[in-house]
């Protein structure tokens, strides 16, 4: 259960590091 | 790190510096891009052809606001490792279920501005004046709510007092906001998302790892400081108290908020489903995340400073990140409200350009320097008048939760304008106001759920349902699967909502919107002989001067400190 526990915890910053990149990706995209 | 039990202090040095640099650069993008003549549709839409990196950071920061970020800490608290999913997912579900209605209004409405502008083309003044009441009376409490996060956040984690905390805010969002409008808001989105985002990434593993990393789940069980209903994924009390409201409230609040409704008009049209699917991503990802930190306070027994829930993200930061940490989580949170804030002067300001002005006079005689006039009056009006709210002891987020509500009556009504030739106005009018006569005794409770009276409030409440999921399913896979969908879960949700439904009046006086708006709107609708012609409303609806990007282009402010005028097309 404490892996299951810090497993759901430190999923959401690794999400969130995706959508950042996607996102900068594309602006730079758009910049340029 | 502060001692035990004390929160880390930025200081006024500290917080002023943060504050500077922060609304310095949002001021800078703004002036970077500034004209000396701004054009109105620009300053309303931008054009209508952004791009997907700038869009997709728009939305997704307009979308995750201080609120958000307080409240899902706070069902994380309260409802132990589900409560931020029932926060945060469907919040994040507002976005994704709103793009297929939004392509349709998109291809009647190309050059709309707003979507009450779309409604006067298609029923006329009475319809437009529902929808763009309800759309200021939202952005107007969001604006207050966020001068008010943005007032507390600066009073803890310093010795200014709230009411300079607002003022600071105000004048910073208003500053960078108020020449170029639109544009100004969305570009400094994507430095606002980068920010926010960023910290996100960082701050929840650092409060994990710091505040004791795995072993604080072990501990919290042995300590009694979590219910086996805290532990579980599947809690039925989270579903019943958090989430299922919010998943009524998935549609209203996606049509109800010009915010939305701005970026769907602004968007290149062939970029909106990726636009708001990766917005939808980004922001489920941080609120739910952020939401973390309420499940760790859960597990480590941390008591909210003054018995205030509200101080619980602060608090945890605060208490275990150094300062530079905690710096970051400031900007975090300043850049959460600051980039809801100016989305919400930048909607006041195009209703009423658009719906007021620009509608009185007649889309041929509008002139778009008095036009834009307006919008930057309506920004210090509605900043004024936020700052006005924000120091009265109005109960806020109530407030929102309560007009959040209120859109439901106008769900149906709207979608179905878009789709359904029948659709009158009669209809939408009547419709809108017999959900409202009957959403407010049901949410007040104004009389008691029982007897005959909470049989009705029950029946309606299960037809809601069917609408609600009907509604959904509508968007992605059309008429027929959407017609199966409400009728199964209207028959399912009959057993179980009998004498059960009655105990949740907020949840039951959503559910009773959605259902008298369908019911009066569809009977008014079916009979009717209007064969109404789509192509109307792109007549009706569009542009209110020229060329958006000629404009700009031959009309560059250099940014400040160049030495040479900037190229054409920067």
């Amino acid at each position: 259960m404490t892996a299951l526990l810090t497993a759901y915890v430190l999923m959401w910053p690794v999400l969130v590091l995706g959508v950042l990149v996607t996102i900068t990706g594309a602006f730079v995209k758009d910049v340029r | 790190m502060p001692p035990a039990g004390e929160i880390a202090q930025l200081g006024i040095i500290g917080v002023l510096l943060l504050l500077l640099l922060f609304y310095g650069g949002t001021m800078w993008m703004s002036v970077v891009i500034s004209r000396r003549k701004e054009n109105a549709d620009g300053y309303m839409t931008a054009g209508n052809t952004i791009g997907f990196g700038i869009s997709a950071a728009s939305m997704t920061a307009t979308w995750i606001w201080a609120s958000s970020l307080y409240a899902s800490v706070t069902a994380g608290y309260t409802y132990g490792v589900s409560g931020p999913i029932h926060y945060g997912l469907w919040g994040a579900l507002m976005i994704l279920f709103i793009y297929p209605f939004g392509k349709r209004i998109r291809a009647v409405a190309p050059k709309a501005h707003t979507l009450a502008e779309v409604m006067y083309a298609r029923h006329g003044r009475s319809s437009q004046l529902m929808l763009a009441g309800s759309n200021v009376l939202g952005s107007v409490i969001s604006l207050t709510s966020n001068f008010i996060a943005g007032g507390a956040i600066i009073a803890m984690l310093s010795p200014l007092s709230f009411g300079a905390g607002i003022l600071i805010i105000a004048g910073g969002v208003l500053m960078y906001t108020l020449w170029s409008g639109f544009r100004a808001s969305v570009l400094t989105d994507f430095a606002q998302v980068v920010a926010m985002l960023g910290a996100a990434v960082v701050i929840i593993p650092a409060v994990f790892f710091l505040a004791g990393g795995p072993s604080m789940f072990t501990a919290g069980v042995e300590a009694g400081n979590v219910t086996p209903e805290q532990e579980s994924f599947f809690s039925s009390d989270a579903f019943m108290n958090q989430g299922a409201p919010y998943i009524a409230a998935v549609l209203a609040y996606a049509i109800g908020n010009q915010t939305i409704a701005q970026r769907l008009f602004a968007v290149r049209e062939d970029l909106i489903k990726p636009t708001f699917v990766t917005a939808t991503v980004g922001y489920g990802a941080t609120v739910i995340g952020v939401g973390m930190l309420g499940v760790m306070a859960l597990y480590l027994g941390v008591e909210p400073a003054g018995g205030d829930v509200n101080n619980l993200m602060p608090q945890m930061v605060g208490t275990y990140l150094p300062v530079v940490l905690v710096a970051l989580a400031f900007i975090m949170i300043v850049g959460s409200l600051s980039s809801t804030a100016d989305s919400d002067l930048s909607a006041l300001s195009s209703i009423v350009m658009t719906d007021i002005y620009g509608q009185s006079v007649g889309r041929e005689k509008a002139n778009p320097r008095v036009m834009v006039l307006i919008g930057r009056i309506t920004m210090i009006v509605a900043t004024a008048a936020a700052l006005f709210f924000a120091t009265a002891q109005f109960n806020i987020l109530d407030l929102l939760v309560f007009v959040g509500a209120l859109w439901g009556c106008l769900v149906f009504p709207v979608i179905a304008s878009f789709y359904w030739k029948k659709v009158t106005n009669a209809a939408f009018t009547v419709s809108v106001l017999a959900a409202l006569a009957v959403f407010l005794p049901v949410r007040f409770t104004l009389f008691p759920l029982t007897g005959a009276w909470g049989l009705v409030v029950e029946l309606l409440s299960v037809v809601g349902i069917g609408v609600v999921l009907g509604i959904m399913a509508f968007g992605f896979f059309g008429l027929r699967p959407a017609v199966i969908v409400g009728a199964i879960a209207t028959v399912a949700a009959l057993p179980l909502g009998l004498g059960y439904l009655r105990d949740f009046e907020t949840l039951s006086g959503s559910l009773v919107a959605y259902a008298v708006s369908f019911l009066v709107c569809y009977l008014m609708s079916v009979r009717s002989r209007q064969d109404f012609d789509f192509a109307v409303i792109q007549q009706v609806t569009g542009d209110f001067e020229g060329d958006d990007e000629a404009v700009g282009a031959a009309d560059e402010i250099p940014p400040t400190g160049a030495a040479e005028p900037a190229p054409a097309g920067r």
